[in-house]
């Protein structure tokens, strides 16, 4: 019943039927596929307690799913043994929204870059200490930033920081949880130039997590749009910011420019609504604009949309003939 | 024409410490005239909320100097008055909305008994008519059932609701000025959207003055009629928002505007940023502040301080502190 798209060939991570859940949220992540290619960036947006950073947390193994797979270079990271799992954390590095929360107040730079490398037993003294001064030249910080600590920083300079941490043991996948959301806009240009620059000379793949659809815009290949644990649409960037196909991603894009739209009340907030209840209803129901009758009987499938070459899927009963039919009756 | 609400006349704020005098808001004039809303721009640290805190007379924790000229709310000076006769007016004449709803809301009390306090305070009135009043206060921010809202505890609402009923507490007693500190930055878009169009909305319907502050361009161009750039300090450009956004005049705001991300229908190829940091208030640049991350500064920048219509004037739509504006 499910299409996992779109397809990339090889895939460097795959996310297949995930599903997590918290004590008090039944379902924070609700059975969500995707596939993001090596060296291509994939947005993941969603308002707050969407499931974003549950899959993130999830994909590092810093939480456990209770169904569902996550293949990393083809192999499950549930069935890693920890040495395994060791290496496969070697390549794949986070950075998180607030810089001075994530870098530790009592080291100094050459401190907290030299961590990961010890860790994981990478190279020489020689070989690290040449490592850490060339990787915070390639964040664009000078030699003399080693010897201070996090708090001689301003915040972009810290967030600089916390992306060398990041990038010393060279990572295949970079995963962005809101990396650039707590910036300031100038700031947050110079992070995002960098963040394009370390994808052309070093390939790395991002899986970018932002509910700020402008910043996606900049540097994302393919978009992923949450929806209280359900993905409900995933389309090339293109495609995506063009033409939306799902109701709720045409809501956000509404939202991100600002239309004003009558139908934006405060009981209604987007946001304010947890992770569903598992029913046999479309998730979005109670908030669509194009609810059909269906919608609150069935839950949709994902359809494949094929307007062009690639692909392009949306959990939405208005992409599935029989019922697009049905509404065409209604509204006759 | 309308009358002028709120005159902010040379103001400045400074801390001493060990290693000198730290200048924060550098002699800094401004006004705004009841019913219109003016962004304050600037990026984190340059002293956005410290102007707002001086004119609110709240003295910064850690000491600090607030001088000025005058600071008038519909003529009268407030920047003379003791403690005792601004509480008189802070919340009746003048309010704030902070960035953080959670910790301007008091965990303990009800949001209605907290905006009832309020009005209390300033309006007085039985206890009927206040409750009155507070339930208004919600319905006017967009609560379809204000008193469901009126009886909920802080950590009952969302953030995006929260923040809504601290700008129902704040505007409970209609003041004439209202003072917004990114209100909307910590909410998501959606939320973001709905709280800024009820601040438009207390704007046209009872004439409140509204000073917005923002490090986000596009939140004040979609809610201000008039905008004010500031950088370490200073005011570089006031402009309204339609000129400001058609034609940047200050090389800094110019800058400022192209790092907006933007949502367009193709990826940019690519993005645009303002090299360089910006300083920090114990190591300021002499003469322009922004001029050593300038592509158009030339030796006179560097020497001496550009005041507004320092450049060429082309047109006296605006000021602009810059000897060659764009």
């Amino acid at each position: 019943m499910h299409i996992n798209c779109p397809p990339s060939n090889p895939p460097l991570l795959k996310v297949q039927e995930l599903s997590l859940s918290f004590p008090n949220q039944e379902h924070a992540v609700d059975r969500v596929s995707f596939e993001l290619a090596a060296g291509k960036t994939l947005g993941l947006v969603g308002a707050s307690g969407a499931g974003k950073s549950s899959i993130a947390r999830t994909i590092l193994r810093l939480a456990e799913p209770y169904a569902g797979k996550i293949l990393f270079n083809g192999k499950s990271i549930f069935s890693m043994n920890r040495e395994q799992l060791k290496e496969a954390r070697q390549r794949i590095q986070i950075v998180f929204q607030e810089p001075s929360a994530s870098l530790s107040p009592r080291r100094t730079v050459a401190q907290t870059l030299l961590e990961p490398l010890r860790h994981f037993a990478i190279g020489d003294a020689n070989y690290r200490q040449d490592k850490i001064r060339q990787t915070l030249q390639t964040v664009g910080l000078n030699h003399d930033a080693l010897q201070r600590y996090p708090n001689q920083f301003s915040s972009g300079q810290q967030q600089r920081i916390a992306i060398a941490r990041a990038l010393v043991t060279n990572p295949e996948l970079l995963i962005a949880d809101e990396a650039v959301s707590a910036l300031d806009v100038s700031v947050q240009a110079q992070i995002l130039q960098l963040i394009q620059s370390l994808q052309k000379d070093h390939g790395i793949a991002f899986l970018f997590i932002s509910h700020d659809l402008a910043v996606i815009r900049q540097i994302a290949d393919e978009v992923a749009v949450m929806y209280r644990g359900q993905l409900l649409e995933h389309s090339p960037a293109d495609m995506f910011f063009s033409r939306p196909a799902h109701p709720y991603s045409k809501a956000l894009l509404a939202f991100a420019r600002f239309e004003s739209s009558a139908r934006l009340r405060t009981d209604q907030l987007p946001a304010s609504q947890g992770p569903g209840e598992h029913s046999s209803a479309c998730i979005y129901a109670g908030l669509c604009v194009d609810r059909m009758p269906v919608c609150e009987r069935l839950e949709p499938e994902y359809h494949k949309i094929q307007h062009t070459e690639e692909p392009h899927c949306v959990k939405c009963h208005l992409y599935d003939e029989v019922h697009a039919d049905d509404k065409l009756a209604d509204d006759n | 024409m309308s009358a002028v609400a709120l005159n902010v006349k040379d103001l400045s704020v400074w801390f001493e410490t060990q290693s000198g005098r730290l200048q924060i808001v550098d002699n800094i004039s401004f006004s705004i005239k009841a019913g219109e809303a003016t962004g304050l721009v600037g990026e984190s640290g340059c002293g956005k909320t410290m102007t707002a805190f001086a004119i609110l007379g709240l003295s910064p924790a850690s000491g600090g100097t607030v001088e000025s000229a005058g600071i008038e709310i519909g003529g009268t000076d407030i920047s003379t008055l003791s403690a005792v006769q601004r509480r008189r007016i802070l919340g009746r004449d003048i309010a704030m909305v902070f960035q953080q709803p959670g910790t301007a809301l008091d965990p303990v009390f009800t949001i209605g008994q907290q905006i009832s306090a309020v009005h209390r305070r300033h309006a007085g009135g039985g206890r009927n008519n206040t409750r009155q009043a507070m339930l208004d206060a919600l319905e006017q921010v967009g609560f379809g059932q204000p008193g469901k809202i009126a009886a909920a505890y802080p950590h009952e609402l969302s953030g995006g609701m929260r923040q809504l009923a601290m700008i129902a507490m704040a505007t409970v007693c209609k003041p004439a000025v209202l003072i917004a500190d990114e209100p909307s930055t910590a909410l998501d878009s959606g939320t973001q959207a709905l709280v800024l169009q009820q601040i438009k909305r207390l704007q046209a319907d009872h004439g409140t003055a509204i000073l917005l502050i923002s490090h986000d361009l596009s939140v004040i161009r979609q809610s201000c009629e008039n905008v004010m750039v500031m950088y370490c300090g200073r005011l570089l450009e006031k402009a309204d928002c339609q000129g400001l956004f058609s034609l940047a005049r200050h090389p800094y705001s110019a800058g400022l505007i192209s790092c907006i991300p933007q949502i367009s229908a193709l990826k940019p190829s690519g993005i645009n940023a303002i090299p360089g940091q910006v300083p920090t208030p114990s190591a300021l640049p002499p003469g322009c502040h922004f001029a050593p991350r300038c592509d158009r500064a030339v030796t006179r920048c560097a020497q001496s301080v550009p005041g507004f219509g320092a450049g060429s004037d082309r047109g006296s739509d605006r000021d602009v502190a810059c000897f060659r504006p764009l």
